[in-house]
């Protein structure tokens, strides 16, 4: 039975009580629901390997609980929470076959001869082994993409109540990926086992996941669906980790309880933003930071309306879309913008002065720290 | 899906001693008793050497009486002990400094010059620290003797020079002698770093416009000074702990090793005989801090993510130095297994050619010999298992669990590896000696715990490189599985670290078959093996019944080893490194 799971005020400190005290999980607290493909993402660094390996077992928290269902996991040990994983480098053992290395979870919970030999054949066709199956070869003789199906299977083949996916796909060249992506939803959803699946690859967790968790040194800073994180992140960090955001230092005009007017520094561009649910109100005359992605940003050679004036520094034609760095007024934005074209703006070359303009109904607003308003 | 399979069903609140109970002691009880020897016969004898060397002089030399510096007193006052001190001082250094000399240039001749079977070269290049050493001396008596054909031929080119060849007894025996069976360990290494050098870092010098001889002197050089450092320090640790060598050709020079079995048999001074190996641990401790304290500087960490293979030289001239250098070391140094294999079926060797042709040396063997030959497979075989085991759990043990106080675990395992035999020795009769709580003396036990004492650091460096170069979460992949630590153990990582135990184990076993420098302070009538019986052939002057049995281990030996190699593709220089 596939079964959820529950973090309630986990914290993992690594090194407790010496001089290099690492806090690498802090008060971590969310349920993935039974049967969900849950992708934990953020830079290298953030915790979601530990979060792991904890959940695993291969490491054990330092306070708070984890439950499996209903039962408290935190201090059995991992060989005893019924669970599958696959390993980066998918730590297939290279003296077994590859029946011998799907079928030992089964060897391990002693299930009969012919038990294992029916599930190991039902799980390498969910995986599409088959064939090789039949030759039955070392894994070392299988292609990256096969052995990381043989890891999958593996892990599955014992019915765990939980899988957990350690960066599974950042061994494969990237088209290889783009495919097993698509293979992992197909066999995650055709087992329905509770599935996490750790990654650094925002587009990839954004692909494969039902939610995501974006962590960022230690703190889970936001969990939604993909379109929740894109279209609605809480923070600037969101914001700029999913996809990317560039950022307008502004002041608030006036606030009320409908709408708020913002104001670009410097500029007299003016932003009419919905007032939604805020945690924090601005008033007037606060400072914030109004946030467009670069596929609402547009440039063009001739001044127009709301525009900002800028120099193009490079532009990079990344397939279906035209990307343009765009360097403007230190004052406005400190870093270099990021836009978006659908396509080559036609006499805009690099080192053009250009103007940049906004598309007014898709920004959001953060507080100068970017956290969420 | 079934509920079957799910292991956890009501862990909800388990008494504590329930708990205790669960828990895997599978582990604990295993990692225990390699400990636990380590603690009684390696950590307990030496701390009783130590003490024993500030003991003062007693009537009956196991029972304490004070403290004093007497032992010290006449090492220092004592014009013969000094000599042996400085003996052993002159002839390990004088081993190194030459191997290095002959090592480094045929390595690189063999890693970057092409020549025809290289392969050839490196096993042939390794023989001489396979076969007993002490043997390769004796031969050497035949060879450089007054009217030896060694001798009669250099005498004869170098003549025009106006140089003679020295006496064979005496230093210049013992350093020829250590030197060409040493070699090969300054060889082996500086092959493997030669070769093994990331010929991009040559090739970018190269680019910016640097000479050959200064990428050498500034790229290749450098890059291969820890592994020089490394292997230097091997050589030195082996001479210096050398018996059998000085006990054949020494004559009356005197090294530390012998001067202890000599201080040791002479007066039963137990006492005496712990100051001198305190001495000598102090002299090997102290090489061993300066070769860490040269070589720490110069640890580089590789940082490039792209290898080539490193280019030959393949000009005529280069080709031609290469072979003639390769040539002249391996005939000398292979000399004396030839040797030993030729006159055991003669029954004199004293001019240029041997005389007197016989079976009977061989026919001997079955007569005299069997029992012999019995007590060295017995104690050979027990040992190497023991090592073999012990070897591999304590390497998991620091490698894998990283306890508190690995290094110092680690240390101390590897402790026996530095230290002289003799010293082994002398700190397992100081510690079971006398009238004690046990008394090994003379025992079948006392040889077999030196030699695991000894040899267990053979398998577990072999066993510790192996496991840093495999992956935990092959070990984590089994635990998530559902598999317990022992089941893990026997199933996933000992399958995986079976070539280095065996390669270990193949190492220890053919070194103990040939082991002098421990037996022969612990050996009793009953417990005599082949190379005690081969010492004292050479010491009656009996050379022919030596060499056949010296053959009969060769033969042992090559035979082993041959095996090895073709069934695995082991590398047994794992287990010689530090």
């Amino acid at each position: 039975m596939s079964k959820n799971v529950r973090y309630e005020n986990v914290n993992k400190i690594f090194g407790l009580g010496t001089k290099n005290e690492v806090h690498a999980l802090k008060d971590i607290s969310f349920t993935i629901e039974e049967g969900e493909l849950f992708c934990l993402l953020g830079p290298s660094g953030c915790g979601k390997t530990t979060l792991l390996r904890n959940t695993a077992g291969l490491d054990t928290i330092t306070s708070g609980k984890m439950y499996y269902g209903d039962v408290d996991i935190s201090t059995i040990p991992p060989y005893k929470r019924n669970i599958g994983m696959v390993f980066q480098s998918y730590a297939l053992y290279p003296h077994m076959s590859i029946f011998e290395n799907v079928a030992y979870g089964l060897r391990v919970r002693k299930v009969p001869n012919d038990i294992v030999t029916r599930k190991v054949t039902e799980v390498m066709e969910l995986v599409g082994l088959q064939e090789e199956l039949k030759r039955n070869p070392s894994p070392t003789a299988l292609s990256g993409g096969q052995q990381q199906r043989v890891a999958i299977a593996r892990a599955l083949v014992y019915d765990p109540d939980v899988l957990l996916l350690d960066e599974p796909l950042a061994n494969l060249d990237a088209k290889l990926r783009r495919y097993m992506r698509a293979e992992i939803r197909r066999i995650q959803k055709a087992t329905n086992i509770t599935t996490i699946f750790v990654t650094h690859d925002q587009e990839e967790a954004m692909a494969v996941g039902d939610r995501l968790a974006v962590l960022r040194k230690g703190i889970v800073e936001q969990i939604g669906t993909s379109d929740e994180l894109y279209n609605r992140p809480k923070n600037a960090f969101v914001a700029n980790f999913i996809g990317k955001m560039n950022f307008f230092n502004s002041h608030v005009q006036s606030s009320g309880p409908k709408e708020t007017v913002v104001e670009i520094d410097t500029t007299g561009i003016r932003f009419v933003i919905k007032s939604e649910k805020r945690h924090v109100e601005p008033k007037a005359g606060d400072a914030v930071l109004v946030g467009g992605r670069p596929e609402y940003l547009s440039v063009s050679a001739e001044k127009k309306e709301d525009s900002i004036p800028g120099k193009v520094r490079i532009i990079q034609h990344l397939g279906s879309f035209i990307r343009y760095e765009v360097e403007i007024d230190r004052n406005i934005s400190p870093v270099t913008l990021e836009i978006d074209m659908d396509s080559m703006q036609p006499g805009i070359h690099e080192g053009d002065d250009i103007f940049v303009t906004f598309d007014h109904d898709r920004v959001a607003l953060f507080s100068p720290e970017g956290r969420e308003l | 899906m079934k509920a079957k399979y799910s292991m956890i069903e009501n862990g909800a609140e388990t008494s504590r001693i329930k708990k205790f109970f669960q828990k895997d002691f599978s582990q604990l009880i295993i990692f225990a008793v390699p400990m636990l020897f380590i603690a009684v016969f390696l950590l307990y004898p030496m701390a009783i050497t130590l003490l024993r060397a500030f003991w003062a002089p007693a009537e009956n030399n196991y029972r304490f009486t004070g403290w004093s510096l007497e032992g010290f007193r006449t090492f220092f006052t004592t014009k013969l002990y000094l000599r042996a001190l400085g003996n052993s001082v002159i002839v390990s250094l004088s081993v190194t400094f030459l191997c290095i000399l002959i090592g480094v240039p045929m390595g690189y001749c063999v890693a970057r010059v092409k020549i025809p079977g290289r392969k050839l070269l490196l096993s042939l290049g390794i023989l001489p620290i396979i076969m007993p050493s002490f043997v390769g001396a004796y031969t050497w008596v035949i060879l450089l003797g007054n009217n030896g054909i060694v001798r009669t031929a250099l005498n004869w080119i170098l003549s025009p020079l106006g140089i003679k060849i020295p006496s064979i007894y005496g230093m210049f025996g013992m350093i020829l002698c250590m030197t060409l069976t040493y070699y090969p360990f300054v060889f082996q290494m500086a092959y493997g770093a030669f070769s093994g050098a990331n010929a991009l870092l040559e090739e970018s010098a190269m680019l910016m416009g640097a000479s050959k001889a200064r990428i050498m002197r500034t790229i290749t050089l450098p890059l291969i000074i820890p592994s020089l450092g490394a292997s230097a320090l091997l050589v030195f640790v082996r001479a210096i702990g050398n018996f059998g060598i000085p006990a054949v050709i020494g004559g009356n020079n005197y090294v530390l090793p012998t001067i202890i079995k000599f201080a040791y048999e002479g007066s039963g001074d137990i006492n005496f005989a712990s100051s001198i190996a305190v001495l000598n641990v102090i002299i090997t401790g102290f090489v061993l801090y300066l070769q860490k304290f040269i070589v720490s500087k110069r640890e580089y960490e590789t940082i490039s993510s792209s290898h080539t293979d490193v280019k030959l030289h393949e000009s005529f001239g280069a080709r031609l130095i290469a072979i003639i250098i390769c040539l002249i070391v391996l005939v000398f140094s292979l000399l004396p297994q030839v040797t030993i294999i030729v006159m055991s079926f003669f029954k004199r060797w004293t001019g240029i050619l041997p005389t007197g042709f016989t079976w009977n040396n061989y026919a001997d063997i079955f007569k005299k010999s069997s029992h012999e030959l019995f007590n060295s497979f017995f104690l050979s075989i027990t040992a190497t298992l023991m090592c073999a085991i012990f070897g591999s759990i304590l390497a998991y043990i620091t490698e894998r669990k990283r306890p508190k106080g690995a290094a110092l675990l680690d240390l101390s395992i590897m402790a026996p590896f530095i230290l002289p035999g003799t010293v082994v020795s002398i700190a397992l009769l100081s510690a079971f000696g006398g009238n004690g709580i046990m008394k090994l003396t003379g025992t079948y036990a006392i040889l077999i715990i030196s030699y695991m004492i000894r040899r267990t650091p053979y398998v577990y460096r072999s066993v510790v490189a192996n496991l840093t170069q495999l992956n935990p979460s092959l070990e984590e992949a089994s635990t998530i599985s559902g598999a317990t630590w022992f089941y893990t153990f026997r199933r996933v990582s000992v399958p995986l670290i079976l070539p280095s135990i065996i390669s270990g184990s193949v190492m220890t076993l053919t070194t103990l078959l040939q082991e002098l420098s421990t037996t022969v302070l612990l050996y009793s009538a009953r417990t005599k093996t082949i190379p005690i019986q081969i010492f004292s052939a050479v010491n009656e002057n009996n050379l022919g019944r030596a060499s056949a049995l010296s053959t009969v281990l060769l033969v042992i030996v090559f035979i082993i080893i041959y095996t090895m190699n073709t069934r695995k593709s082991t590398d047994i220089s794992s287990s010689m490194k530090m």
